[in-house]
């Protein structure tokens, strides 16, 4: 195992197990010093006992010694005496030598020291015995001892006993004399082991408490100060550099450090580029200008379209408040009003001049937007700002073209309105005194009544050619005030047929018609009768006598075909292309015919104005006559008017004050659809009709109505004169704008006093739902 | 009080700008043997003789180049007192359907397109004088009727 691999291993050991070593490295030492410490004691205190012990066995056997000594002098001296006095140090010997004999047995281990004692027990008793058999005999004999044989040879073996003994004791006193030494130098040597143990112990534990410190601080503090260091280093949002970091917590944790400030230098980067990104399509922006401002309207950012439209480069304009681009001597005012309509409602649009670095003014839509951090706070505007001039100008031109095209088809219709007029105005005098002179004729002689005859004819042709022309004047010019309705075909039939009865009979004609159960033709019943009856005298002219005209219609699909058939000469097919041309009379050479040859013509002016179609064909059975036909639209399910809703009660009306409703409208068709809904849903409701806006307005001061209806477009004055001058007189009243112009539509009318604008053709529901609103409104 | 009027005893005013249909509502007129009758070519003059003249009917041309015809209609009918009737017939090259609505609605009793039929022309002229005289006639009856006090015209 080389250093690295263990400090590896080291590393990578868990932080428990690495405190559990740091805590138990120094404990385990300190442990070992106290368990050698207290060997040592416990050796030290043995030896110093045994020396003890040695010391008061060689004490004790002196004292055996001495004992007997002093008995053997008392026995020579009682033996001497006979005085009883001498026996004293005898019996203390008999009493103290078995006791501390005895004492002996017990503290003697040694072996040797034991046989010694074993000799000196056995020669004190022998000794004892010697003397007291002295004692006996001295009691025995009394005075003469001396020359008792028996206790001179008690005294001769006493002595040697004693001699015996004393030797005994004396090798005994060696033997423990040589254990002294051998125990005390044990003792010493106990007493060198235990310091030096002792040192080494102090020595192991400052080097275990070292290493335990060196465990510590490799394993742990200087991992941590690195993590510490790459906090701050991640703190600082700085990159953290890869190395070995081991798998314990704090490797892991230096780990999770490092794949964090990766992470987060990848979201950085990653939120950089956005920004960048974002940056430049902002700034690339030509056709917007894309700004932005601080609170007070000062710029505080500045694209390239921004630039493009206004001519100040960013360094110019950065810090200036924005109000340099109204013009004007109140720009300040407008540009912090606008700033506070977006600080109330988030967002403002305008459209209005600006002006540029040069002076110019150019045509701005500018959508100002409020810009709130989380807490709600206004931060800044975003402001986006278009140069609409081109737009506003192509509007105006559009809406000048418009004007003209409606002053042109104003002078075409005064135009045709006073044709008709002059050319009528001289006719009526003209047939109306010829009139009178047919009927005074009498008197007069047969070649006058010829001639006011000729007058009479000549003067209603000429107002049949007026008529028609002028109605095909009018269809081309496209105001002929078309009606379409949905129009019962057998009906109309029926009364064109009756109409011509008098022509047919006259000449001779049957007319035959069978019309069948025919859903409404879309189309207009006075136009479509005029047309009925054109066709029907042309079968009734051009036939022969005792002729023959059948009417005849068909549905196929959605349309419905109508013939007319006669029986006459029929039409040349070489001429048949030019029926409807103007002034053609293919049989008037032929027959005399009355007519102005406009009729087929005008016919098929009017069947095209209703969405038909009109020709003429061979008859399909090819006998002689003509077949001219048309076709017209049936009503679509969808065309019809839309089932009302149901009939609701308007506000606080009574009979004694009826709701009056007064409709300012040109157009009659429009008027009539109004009046029809507000027949069938408002019966009490009373309807004023005006045509010009001058007679709307003297009508509504006439009849204060409740509701006006009113049409942008009039002959005399345009409707938005009429808003104006209704709301000085009446500034309650509610007016509800109709318009045909989508464009007009969406102007800002509520600000200048409609409660609604309905575009035409008109929506019945929305019409309904406008003017029971309007009317809520005006009783709440 | 008065004897009863006849029929010929009407006074009508014509306002027309062309002397020639003037001159054939007159002859018309004479021819039906109305005595009373006044034509007027300028239309401006309208109000002023219509308070002297006092008609019992209006014969009004609608397009005169000096005025708007349908404004004088509105202001004859405006002459004529409170529950009183003068009625107007409207004389008119105009043909077109708004143009009668718009006469009828304000105020016209009659219209007729021109050129007319004289005897159509003169039998709807009979009809306003005739509803005129019943209505002067109900006057009679009714005192609170504005006008019934009016003295005789004279013949």
């Amino acid at each position: 195992m080389t250093v690295h691999s263990v400090s590896n291993w080291w590393a990578n050991r868990p932080l428990a197990t690495k405190g559990l070593v740091v805590v138990a490295v120094p404990l385990l030492i300190f442990l070992g010093s106290v368990a050698a410490l207290y060997t040592i004691s416990r050796l030290e205190s043995r030896a110093e006992q045994d020396v003890r012990l040695t010391i008061a066995i060689q004490n004790d056997v002196n004292e055996v010694h001495a004992a007997l000594a002093e008995a053997s002098s008392g026995v020579r001296g009682y033996l001497l005496t006979g005085e009883p006095r001498f026996l004293e140090p005898y019996d203390r010997a008999e009493q103290l030598v078995p006791q501390v004999t005895q004492r002996l047995r017990t503290s003697i281990r040694d072996t040797e020291a034991s046989v010694h004692l074993a000799r000196i027990e056995a020669l004190a008793s022998q000794k004892r015995e010697g003397l007291s058999l002295l004692v006996e005999a001295r009691r025995r004999t009394g005075a003469d001892v001396v020359s008792d044989p028996a206790i001179t040879a008690g005294l001769a073996a006493n002595k040697q006993v004693l001699d015996a003994l004393r030797g005994e004791i004396e090798g005994m006193q060696e033997r423990e004399r040589e254990l002294l030494a051998a125990r005390q130098d044990r003792l010493d040597r106990v007493r060198f082991n235990g310091l030096v143990i002792t040192g080494l112990l102090t020595v192991a534990g400052l080097v275990g408490s070292l290493f335990a410190v060196f465990l510590f601080s490799s394993g742990i503090v200087r991992r941590v100060r690195l993590l510490e260091r790459d906090a701050v280093l991640l703190a600082q949002g700085e990159a953290l550099e890869q190395r070995e970091a081991g798998r314990d917590e704090i490797g892991l944790l230096a780990v999770r450090m490092i794949e964090a400030s990766a992470l987060l230098r990848a979201r950085e980067q990653a939120l950089r580029e956005g920004e960048e990104r974002f940056r430049l399509v902002i700034e690339g922006v030509r056709d917007y200008g894309i700004f932005a401002l601080d609170p007070d309207g000062r710029v505080v950012s500045w694209n390239t379209g921004a630039q493009r439209i206004k001519g100040w480069t960013s360094e110019e304009i950065l810090g200036r408040h924005f109000s340099t681009f109204y013009p004007g001597d109140d720009a300040h005012e407008r540009s912090m009003r606008n700033l506070a309509e977006a600080v109330r409602y988030g967002r403002m649009e305008d459209e209005g001049w600006r002006i540029r670095k040069d002076g110019t003014l150019f045509w701005a839509n500018v959508v100002i937007t409020a810009l709130r951090d989380e807490a709600g706070d206004l931060r800044g505007f975003s402001k986006v700002t278009r140069d609409i001039t081109e737009r506003r100008r192509a509007q105006e031109a559009l809406e000048h073209a418009r004007q003209e095209a409606e002053q042109a088809s104003t002078a075409k219709s005064l135009f045709l309105s006073r044709m008709s007029h002059e050319l009528r105005t001289p006719l009526n005098a003209i047939l109306g005194f010829a009139q009178l002179l047919e009927l005074d004729h009498s008197g007069r002689g047969k070649a006058d009544a010829a001639s006011i005859d000729q007058i009479l004819r000549a003067g209603r042709h000429l107002l049949a050619l007026i008529d028609e022309v002028l109605d095909i004047a009018r269809i081309e010019a496209g105001k002929l005030g078309m009606e379409i309705v949905p129009v019962a075909l057998g009906e109309t039939i029926a009364e064109a047929v009756s109409l011509s009865l008098p022509e047919a009979e006259s000449h001779g004609i049957a007319i035959r018609h069978d019309i069948g159960p025919v859903a409404p033709v879309a189309a207009d019943r006075r136009r479509l009768l005029q047309v009925l009856l054109n066709l029907l005298s042309n079968a009734i002219k051009y036939n022969k006598p005792g002729g023959a005209v059948a009417i005849t219609a068909q549905v196929s699909g959605q349309r419905v075909r109508v013939e007319v058939v006669d029986t006459g000469i029929g039409v040349d097919p070489g001429q048949a292309g030019d029926l409807f041309q103007p002034f053609t009379r293919l049989a008037a050479g032929a027959a005399c015919t009355e007519g102005t040859g406009l009729g087929l013509s005008l016919s098929r002016a009017l069947i095209e104005a209703m969405g038909g179609a009109i020709g003429y064909a061979p008859r399909a059975d090819r006998r002689d006559g003509a077949c001219f036909w048309f076709d017209l639209p049936l009503t679509a399910p969808s065309a019809l008017p839309d089932p009302l809703p149901a009939r609701t009660a308007l506000p606080s009306r009574t009979a004694a004050c009826p709701l009056t409703i007064l409709v300012v409208e040109d157009n009659l068709a429009n008027a009539q659809l109004i009046e029809a809904v507000a027949a069938r849903q408002w019966p009490e409701a009373r309807i004023v009709h005006a045509m010009q806006a001058r007679l709307g307005l003297d009508l509504a001061l006439r009849h204060s109505p409740d509701l006006v209806l009113l049409d942008l477009h009039l002959p005399d004055r345009d409707g938005a004169w009429v808003l104006r001058e209704l709301r000085t007189s009446f500034p309650d009243l509610p007016v509800i704008l109709l318009t045909a112009d989508a464009i007009a539509a969406q102007s800002d009318w509520t600000s200048r006093g409609a409660v609604a604008v309905l575009t035409k053709p008109i929506d019945v529901p929305a019409l309904l739902e406008a003017v029971e609103h309007a009317l809520m409104e005006r009783t709440s | 009080m008065t004897t009863p009027r006849k029929p010929q005893d009407a006074r009508i005013l014509a306002i027309d700008d062309e002397p020639a249909n003037l001159a054939l509502v007159e002859a018309v007129l004479k021819r039906e043997g109305y005595r009373h009758f006044e034509a007027l070519t300028d239309p401006r003059l309208a109000p002023e003789r219509h308070l002297a003249f006092e008609p019992d009917l209006v014969l009004l041309d609608l397009m005169m180049p000096s005025i708007d015809g349908y404004a004088l209609l509105d202001g004859l009918g405006r002459l004529t007192g409170e529950g009183d009737l003068v009625p107007i017939m409207v004389l008119t090259a105009d043909t077109s359907v708004e143009a009668k609505r718009r006469a009828l609605a304000l105020g016209a009793r009659d219209i007729v397109t021109k050129p007319f039929d004289v005897f159509e022309f003169a039998l709807r002229v009979a009809n306003l004088i005739e509803l005129r005289m019943m209505f002067q006639r109900l006057g009679e009856h009714r005192p609170d009727v504005h006008g019934a006090g009016k003295p005789d015209l004279p013949t």
